[in-house]
């Protein structure tokens, strides 16, 4: 049951940076110095997915809240700095691309993108530094708590939540060259091939600062499914490329897509089974289990789960089938 | 400053920004249900520009909604990282539930109906704002369940130090729930029927475009707070009745109180058990904000032959009383909240113990920095409500048609603006 849930929740999260991370990916875009029209252009293809897509991460913590509430605590208080600047991000993000064409005038307009620029950048940053803190483990006291947050001072973690953020403009730049007009994709695949490369970089040198730092070996129980799950990663960013320059953008996206799940995927594996791993007493270490809900919660969440997960899905699925396809002219216009 | 001082104005802060909003977007949504459906029933354009107007003033506020409402499940891990260890277990799975059930579905919903105005067949785009208020509502229902809890613990056991729920039937039927329930959604529809009066009111008394439309604005939004406001004052009374039994320690201090109090000392050892006195000062507030409101029904005669209107001084009545719904609702929260005090969860977690342990100057750069960011979010979001509430249904952004370049300066000026 405890791995359902974890596994449920791993869904969620790698759901959410999928999906949110194309968001944060056009919203790191629009810092480019383009025309009016061109940041409209990409704010009408994110358009009707928008709002899905940002609720994957409040059913994410909220399955974490339900499931694992000894977890929640210490994950989230354990890495302050990053959750919190992660949230500042994803507020200036919701806010910004819904409110940023409400005003007419141009110049709070372009405030409304700056706006966006930033949140999605520390969005993007904070997800990635919370995913290498819990790769390098914390110092969990006997008490089983977090005390201080200098833990998450380390080049690893800044050079993952930079990983991250180039993964999300390429995602997003992957996007683009699906969903806008086809005259504009040729040049979107340019860039996208272009952020591409970026990204490849970014993931090889936190990965290199992985190998390098003890915590991380130390903390990392299975050293082999890690070490392939990376190799997937770079396959997928290898894949994208190939993919684009054949003038397959939605391959592209699916395997974009992938190395942003993919990052979840190592962090949940790297350390099974625990979840949250002691840098000071290996006895606080915390597995799947311990943080798990007791038996009975578990089971009343577990009754909802048959019909609401192909509710969930379908819904979702359903928008993404209505507002399928390039914009154009007839593309509904509101962010 | 300590940690727990600076993690409980944050919540208070950062929830009371929520609620005003979002107690606007239970009331907006409600009645933008019953004006979408009218026009699907009647196929009067009519009803289609009120559900557009109405619409893009629901969709603004619904902003601050999301954004505060994501700062709020943050909060439990990242400040009360106590409250999840001791009674996670209990509370977090009403949590789970609404964010699952509500939410999720709610925003997909949203964001299907604010891009799928042309694109839809009209049924569906119906029933896509109605899955958009039933999640709402169930949204409410599920806080509420977990609030309820807080204020009254039932259906767990206490094992090794941590509770485990025994009995979500006891949780649904947890007597601190229901008329609290009732209460908070009469509030809502009284805070989106006043926002709705109070919009056409400023209208109708500026004289600008479109007197008709605003004209039946009004008299929904009067209805509507008058059959509420009665609510509010039924559920609110009601709500004394096991507060009184089951929180002695709320609003009095009499023998039973005390009892409760020599209780808590034997097993809690010493400590201040009474709640900061401030919690009584908003009650009383509130109540007279619930009086002062039920005036709205000597308005309701006055809707004959448009008198609200002729005579003028009820609109400025009616305009003056929009702040008051606001005020009432975050005193009446204060109230329930700092009332419950000591306690995180009344008798079972003292709050002390649910605070996280994070160095006080980290809280206090979280505590400024959220409530200037949500702050000036939401004085923002404001002055965009009110900027778009003052343009009139002419020709908002929601529901345009394609095609239609979204430049203003190209559209018509209202005729008597
Ligand atoms: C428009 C807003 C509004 C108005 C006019 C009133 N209330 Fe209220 N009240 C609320 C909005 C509200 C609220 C914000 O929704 C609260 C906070 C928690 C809750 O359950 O509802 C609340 C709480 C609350 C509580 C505290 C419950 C607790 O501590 O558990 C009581 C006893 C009342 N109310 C009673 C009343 C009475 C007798 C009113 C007037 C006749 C009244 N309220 C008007
Ligand atoms: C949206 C309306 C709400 C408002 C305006 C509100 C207001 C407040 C205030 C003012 C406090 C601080 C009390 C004090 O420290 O003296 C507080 C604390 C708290 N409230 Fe609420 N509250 C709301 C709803 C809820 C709900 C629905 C829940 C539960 C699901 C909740 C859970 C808590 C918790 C956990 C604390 C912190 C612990 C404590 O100080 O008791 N609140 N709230
Ligand atoms: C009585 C108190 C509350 C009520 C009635 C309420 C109701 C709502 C409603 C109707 C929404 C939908 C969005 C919107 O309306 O703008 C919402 C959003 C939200 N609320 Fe609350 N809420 C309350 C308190 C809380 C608390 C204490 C939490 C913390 C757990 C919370 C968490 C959230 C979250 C995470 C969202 C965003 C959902 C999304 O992304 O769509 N709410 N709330």
């Amino acid at each position: 049951m405890p791995l359902l849930w974890y596994a449920l929740l791993g869904f969620f999260f790698a759901g959410y940076l999928v999906l949110a991370g194309y968001d944060y990916g056009v919203g790191l875009l629009l810092a480019r110095r383009d025309t009016p029209a061109a940041h409209r252009a990409r704010l009408t293809a994110l358009g009707p997915f928008f709002l899905g897509n940002e609720v994957w991460l409040v059913a994410a913590v909220g399955i974490l809240f339900g499931a694992f509430p000894t977890l929640e605590g210490e994950l989230l208080s354990g890495h302050y700095p990053a959750v919190a600047g992660a949230l500042v991000g994803v507020i200036l993000v919701t806010a910004g691309v819904q409110l940023r064409s409400r005003p007419t005038g141009p110049a709070a307009r372009r405030g409304g993108d700056r706006v966006i620029v930033a949140g999605s950048a520390l969005a993007a940053f904070g997800w990635g530094a919370l995913l290498a803190g819990l790769l390098q483990g914390l110092p969990i006291d006997a008490t089983g708590h977090v005390t201080g947050q200098t833990h998450l001072a380390t080049p690893f973690v800044a050079a993952t939540g930079l990983a991250l953020l180039t993964l999300a403009a390429a995602h997003g730049a992957t996007f683009l060259t699906l969903r806008l007009p086809a005259a504009d994709a040729p040049a979107t695949a340019r860039l996208a091939r272009r952020l591409l490369v970026g990204a490849l970089a970014a993931v090889a040198t936190a990965t290199a600062l992985g190998l390098l730092s003890d915590r991380v070996r130390a903390a990392t129980r299975q050293p082999l499914p890690a070490v392939l799950l990376v190799v997937a990663l770079v396959g997928a960013l290898l894949a994208a490329r190939a993919a684009l320059r054949r003038g397959r953008p939605g391959v592209a996206l699916v395997a974009t897509g992938a190395a942003l799940a993919l990052p979840v995927a190592l962090v949940g594996v790297a350390r099974w089974p625990a979840v949250l791993v002691s840098t000071v007493d290996p006895a606080a270490t915390v597995t799947v289990t311990d943080a798990a809900a007791s038996g009975p919660t578990l089971q009343l969440l577990g009754w909802l789960l048959p019909p609401l997960l192909p509710a969930l899905l379908g819904f979702q699925a359903m928008c993404w089938w209505v507002f399928r396809g390039r914009t154009d002219g007839r593309a509904p216009v509101y962010w | 400053m300590d940690t727990l001082l600076l993690a409980r104005l944050q919540f208070a802060t950062t929830t009371s920004i929520h609620f005003l909003f979002v107690a606007v977007t239970l009331g907006l949504v409600t009645l933008l249900v019953g004006l979408q459906t009218t026009w699907a029933l009647t196929g009067d354009p009519k009803w289609e520009r009120l559900t557009r107007f109405w619409g893009q003033l629901y969709v603004i506020n619904y902003v601050l909604g999301i954004a505060s409402g994501i700062v709020m499940e943050f909060q439990f891990g990242l400040n009360w990282s106590g409250l999840s260890r001791y009674v996670g277990n209990v509370f977090g799975a009403p949590l789970a539930i609404e964010t699952l059930v509500a939410f999720f579905l709610e925003s997909t919903f949203l964001g299907m109906w604010i891009f799928g105005w042309q694109r839809l067949r009209r049924g569906v785009h119906l029933a896509l704002l109605w899955g958009v208020a039933l999640t709402a509502y169930a949204s409410a229902f599920w806080i509420m369940v977990a609030n309820a809890w807080l204020q009254h613990p039932v259906g767990y056991r206490v094992d090794d130090g941590v509770a485990h729920l025994t009995d979500i039937g006891a949780l649904l039927t947890n007597p601190t729930l229901g008329m609290a329930l009732g209460h908070v959604i009469a509030a809502s529809l009284l805070t989106g029927g006043m926002l709705m009066a109070s919009v056409s009111a400023w209208h109708l008394i500026r004289r600008t475009a479109d007197v008709a439309l605003h004209r039946t604005a009004l008299r929904i939004g009067l209805v509507t707070a008058a059959l509420s406001v009665s609510l509010v004052q039924g559920f609110g009374f009601a709500q004394f009745g096991p507060v009184g039994e089951l929180q002695p320690t709320k609003f009095d201090t009499g023998p039973t109180a005390d009892a409760r109090i020599a209780e808590w000392t034997t097993r809690f050892g010493p400590g201040d058990y009474t709640p900061p006195a401030l919690s009584n000062v908003g009650l009383g507030f509130m109540i007279l904000i619930g009086f002062t409101l039920g005036c709205v029904w000597l308005l309701l005669p006055l809707l004959w032959r448009d008198l609200v209107i002729r005579l003028r001084f009820p609109l400025w009545l009616v305009l003056l009383a929009l702040p008051l719904p606001f005020v009432a609702v975050i005193l009446g929260w204060l109230a329930r909240e700092v009332g419950r005090q000591p306690w995180a969860a009344y008798g079972l977690l003292p709050t002390d113990q649910a605070v996280s342990r994070v160095d006080p100057g980290l809280m206090l750069a979280s505590l400024i920095g959220f409530s200037l960011l949500l702050g000036a979010l939401a004085v923002t979001n404001w002055t965009l409500l009110a900027r778009h509430a003052a343009r009139g249904a002419v020709d908002p952004a929601l529901g345009r048609p394609p095609g239609t370049p979204d430049d203003d300066r190209s559209r018509p000026v209202p005729a008597l603006a």
